[in-house]
């Protein structure tokens, strides 16, 4: 056991208006999450403290904040590794504060298409998928739609204009599973909102938590573009 | 139409909102936290075949089998469909093997046996000595996606869903409920729901719940623990062929495969302590599937708490049963318009809505037949827009 402080950014409209920090001095376990620790915090010391989980394994992507002022999902981040002290909490960056840590995900999901399929061929390595001829293994795609990639990056929170990395990540990952609708994606791609506010800054391919590098996503897009334009 | 508030944002009450939504009725829901955050969105990820509970549980296990198809049409973006197997590794796997056949197939969920080389030619990383495994309908789900679609379609259909929003009171006069106490987490207030019917969708929390009203509900938290390893070592879901124990499933899901679990009953579901010693032997069991298991990085741990009925301290808790139960809380306490929905799995969520939007139907004397079976369900991105 250790003690250590969570340094967390407090809103609440109307009433902890401007926002503001509040220090909690909890004792923690040696493999604790900082996920873990929010909720001995609203445990054991203060109720209306606001932050989002559901699946504490890095799949569902609610978690995301900011941890140290970098961003993170804290249901896999060991307190332990964090280097300095107190361990500081802020919202994602380019989001809405809907009261604490909890941040309106509307403007995420705004570009992420509800046509572009969220499953994938499984790349597990083996012979497994020889027997298999039929019906090929199926995996969920890396994304957990955390948003992450949003608040790291330098030009979203300037222009809402812009689709963002994880948008343009999963664009690329459907233009390669259906390479019939490309001329639709690549348009989208090509677009008013589309790569060529990316300034190859790579912030989100850094904080991606499931390596989706969306950067990648981005460079090998503007090469398609290029390429269908010449 | 009536108004129906629902007390709980985990999987029966998204199943709940959208069926209520669309029967018609007017429809809202509260969760105290955020949406999916009690035992829903952590549980294991496993769309159950039934398989698992085919011996000791049939009646949980037919539930399973028919939600499973039903679930695979209306909500295919949220599940990995690579069936599972259930791998034989001692004498006491293979003499468990007959009855369990025989059980799967009068459940009605379909057994294929394949040999050792058949299964190690499907799934390389299982232990080469296994003696053989029976493939069954299991699946992988998303456990926060899966029950999101559930949201998307009820809010599309006039449902309000309050997240961060608390019941701290209920409202009784004359032996009826009238309504509910709120405490809006964003807002930092309390306010008044006057509704028709109130249905407590709270899972492990269900007894707090009635203890506001001051009656009690046959339900016991049982807490499992379940860890992540950093890697997907399989495609199909891996069950051990025993009867039902610790450490015995595999669920892979995207670049990672979850171990799972163990079972214990607790009196709070609040407040819950992960015990650490469970890592190890789960990892431990789950190696002797999946040998890699033991040699991959850990990746998180964490528990949730199964909402259990009936279950008594002294109780086997593997043999409590996972069906679930709806109650008229006028016919159990004499409290006239409060319901409680509880037990089940994340699998049979949409059959616990189903039944509970009929006995809904029964007391406001409507007949309106449930269509939850054949609608396919809309995007959880869907839910955002
Ligand atoms: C370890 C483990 C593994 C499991 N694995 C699987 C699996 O692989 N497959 C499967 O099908 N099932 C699995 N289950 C079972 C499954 O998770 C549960 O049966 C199911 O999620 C219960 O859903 P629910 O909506 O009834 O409860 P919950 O999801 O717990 O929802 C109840 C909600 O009510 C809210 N609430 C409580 N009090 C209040 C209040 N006063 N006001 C407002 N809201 C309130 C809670 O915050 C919570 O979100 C597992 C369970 C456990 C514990
Ligand atoms: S690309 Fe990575 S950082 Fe961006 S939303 Fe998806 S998982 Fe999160
Ligand atoms: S709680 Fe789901 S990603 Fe952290």
């Amino acid at each position: 056991m250790q003690t250590v402080t969570f340094r967390i950014w407090r809103f609440k409209a109307a009433q902890i208006d401007p926002p503001q920090f509040q220090d909690f001095k909890l004792s923690v376990e040696a493999n604790m999450s900082v996920l873990e620790g929010l909720e001995k915090i609203r445990q054991e010391q203060d109720q209306t403290l606001m932050y989002r989980h559901s699946c504490h394994h890095a799949s569902c992507g609610t978690c995301a904040c900011k941890i140290n002022g970098r961003e993170r999902l804290a249901c896999i981040t060991p307190i332990k590794d964090l280097p300095a002290r107190p361990i500081t909490l802020t919202p994602l960056d380019g989001f809405a504060s809907l009261g604490d840590l909890v941040v309106d995900m509307h403007r995420f999901y705004k570009n992420l298409s509800a046509d572009w399929s969220y499953l994938r061929e499984s790349d597990h390595p083996g012979p497994s998928r020889a027997p298999r001829e039929v019906k090929p293994f199926m995996r969920f795609e890396n994304c957990v739609e955390c948003g992450a990639c949003v608040s790291a990056c330098p030009v979203t929170p300037e222009s809402e204009k812009f689709m963002g990395p994880a948008a343009l990540a999963a664009l690329h990952d459907e233009l390669e599973k259906s390479p019939a609708k490309a001329a639709d994606l690549l348009s989208l791609a090509g677009g008013s909102r589309g790569v060529r506010w990316c300034k190859s800054a790579l912030r989100c391919s850094q904080v991606c938590p499931t390596a989706v590098y969306p950067a990648r996503h981005i460079a090998e897009l503007r090469r398609r573009g290029e390429r269908s334009t010449k | 139409m009536e108004h129906i508030i629902i007390i709980g944002g985990g999987g029966t009450g998204a199943a709940l909102a959208h069926d209520l939504a669309l029967r018609g009725f007017k429809v809202s829901l509260f969760e105290k936290g955020e949406l999916l955050s009690g035992t829903t969105g952590r549980h294991h990820g496993l769309l159950h075949s039934g398989a698992r509970y085919a011996v000791h549980d049939p009646t949980a296990a037919q539930e399973c089998i028919a939600e499973n198809s039903i679930l695979r049409r209306i909500a295919p973006q949220a599940l990995e469909q690579n069936d599972g197997l259930f791998v034989a590794l001692e004498e006491t796997d293979m003499a468990y093997r007959r009855v369990f056949v025989e059980s799967c197939r009068a459940c009605g969920i379909s057994v294929r046996q394949l040999s050792a080389a058949e299964a190690l030619g499907l799934e390389p990383a299982l232990n080469p000595n296994l003696k053989l495994a029976l493939q069954l309908p299991d699946a992988t789900m998303d456990a926060w996606r899966l029950p999101l679609q559930f949201f998307a379609t009820a809010k599309a259909n006039g449902a309000e869903l309050h997240s961060f929003a608390e019941v701290r009171g209920i409202h009784v006069r004359s032996g009826r409920v009238t309504g509910v106490r709120i405490f809006d987490y964003k807002k930092h207030r309390e306010y008044d729901v006057r509704g028709d019917l109130l249905v407590n969708a709270t899972g492990a929390w269900a007894g707090k719940i009635c203890a506001l009203a001051g009656i009690q509900v046959p339900v016991q938290p049982g807490p499992g623990v379940m860890v992540t390893v950093n890697a997907r070592l399989t495609n199909m879901v891996i069950n051990r062929l025993h009867p039902a124990g610790e450490g015995d499933i595999i669920v892979p899901q995207r670049k990672l495969s979850a171990l799972g679990t163990s079972l214990w009953l607790a009196n709070d579901p609040d407040g819950i302590a992960l015990p650490r010693d469970h890592i190890r032997r789960i990892i431990g069991l789950c190696a002797q599937m999946v040998p890699a298991v033991k040699d991959t990085p850990l990746h998180s741990a964490w528990c949730a708490a199964r909402p259990l009925l009936g279950g008594r301290k002294a109780d086997d808790p593997q043999k409590i049963s996972r069906t679930f139960d709806c109650y008229d809380h006028k016919e159990r306490d004499n409290l006239e318009g409060l319901v409680s929905v509880m037990g089940g799995k994340a699998t049979t969520l949409r059959a616990m809505a189903a039944k509970t939007a009929d006995l809904i139907c029964r007391k406001t004397g409507r007949d309106l037949p449930c269509r939850t079976a054949a609608q396919k369900l809309l995007h959880w991105r869907l839910f955002y827009q």
